[in-house]
């Protein structure tokens, strides 16, 4: 059987993999594309812990299931979002887009 | 027992190597294709660690509806920026630069540092893992009892969501009518 520690070293490196490109790229559908990353690290260290502390009881998956509602729907509204704002100005690039008023 | 820990490190493998790519890759599709890529590794992790209903949804739900969703706003918008994502400059260039490669670096580097030595000398209470259990039932009877509530809302942000997306992205010649 998998160690439990193997498991967090692998959703912590995604989880900071995520962080990175969230800080590092300027097109905004690439910075949505990390925090799916973040969500997804998150989802594996939740489904980690429920198999190893809590294995009857099905508590972590659950709790990923909602996360995983709660990333498409952030999915879905981002990316109108980031439309949108392309429309309008002509770039995805979050460091052109300085007004929050349309 | 020991091809367990070999799925495990292929699994893992790719799944890294696909986020890296998503970060690093030049054109906008490529990255939201690596997408996919993690997401599937992320699955295989999921069947690993015995929830087989949490890997079906998660290749439905982030392979199936997320990455196509991305896909087909970025092939389908006319802003020739969002396509060619890397039209902004190479990425080896810009993780060389001092002011916006180190930064993330760093902040990325210590948060999985802090991480991986709290998780290094926690102490987990050990339970003697049960064999496996029918998880796609047990996760119905829980979500329909004792989750009911948060489920509902669940469905209602979805419901939000969508009519949101909607909204916000539609012409403008057609809200006036």
């Amino acid at each position: 059987m998998i160690p439990l520690f193997y498991v967090l070293v692998v959703s912590t490196l995604l989880f900071a993999l995520g962080v990175y490109g969230a800080l590092l790229s300027t097109n905004a559908i690439r910075i949505l594309m990390s925090i799916e990353m973040i969500l997804n690290a998150v989802n594996l260290n939740l489904v980690g812990f429920g198999r190893y502390i809590t294995p009857s009881d099905p508590r972590g998956q659950i709790f990923a299931i909602f996360v995983m509602t709660v990333a498409a729907a952030e999915a879905a509204v981002g990316l109108a979002i980031i439309l949108v704002i392309a429309r309008r100005y002509g770039a995805a690039a979050i460091d052109r887009v300085r007004m929050l008023k349309g | 027992m020991n091809l367990q820990l070999l799925a495990f490190m292929i699994l893992s493998l790719v799944t890294l190597g696909a986020a890296f790519k998503v970060i690093t890759a030049r054109f906008i599709t490529h990255a939201a294709l690596y997408l996919a890529l993690s997401f599937v590794g992320v699955a295989g992790l999921f069947l690993l660690l015995n929830a087989d209903f949490l890997a079906a949804v998660q290749l439905l739900v982030y392979v199936g509806a997320i990455t196509t969703m991305l896909i087909f706003a970025v092939m389908l918008s006319q802003v020739e920026e969002i396509r060619q994502g890397a039209a902004e400059e190479g990425f080896w260039r810009r993780i060389l630069s001092a002011r916006f490669g180190v930064i993330p670096l760093a902040v990325a580097a210590a948060l999985a540092g802090v991480i991986l030595y709290l998780y290094r000398f926690a102490n987990w209470k050990a339970v003697p893992v049960a064999p496996d259990p029918n998880t796609t039932r047990s996760i119905g009877q829980a979500m329909f009892t004792t989750y009911l509530i948060p489920f509902e809302v669940a469905s209602l942000v979805l419901l939000v969501a969508m009519i949101g997306a909607i909204v916000l992205t539609m012409k403008k010649e057609d809200r006036s009518r």
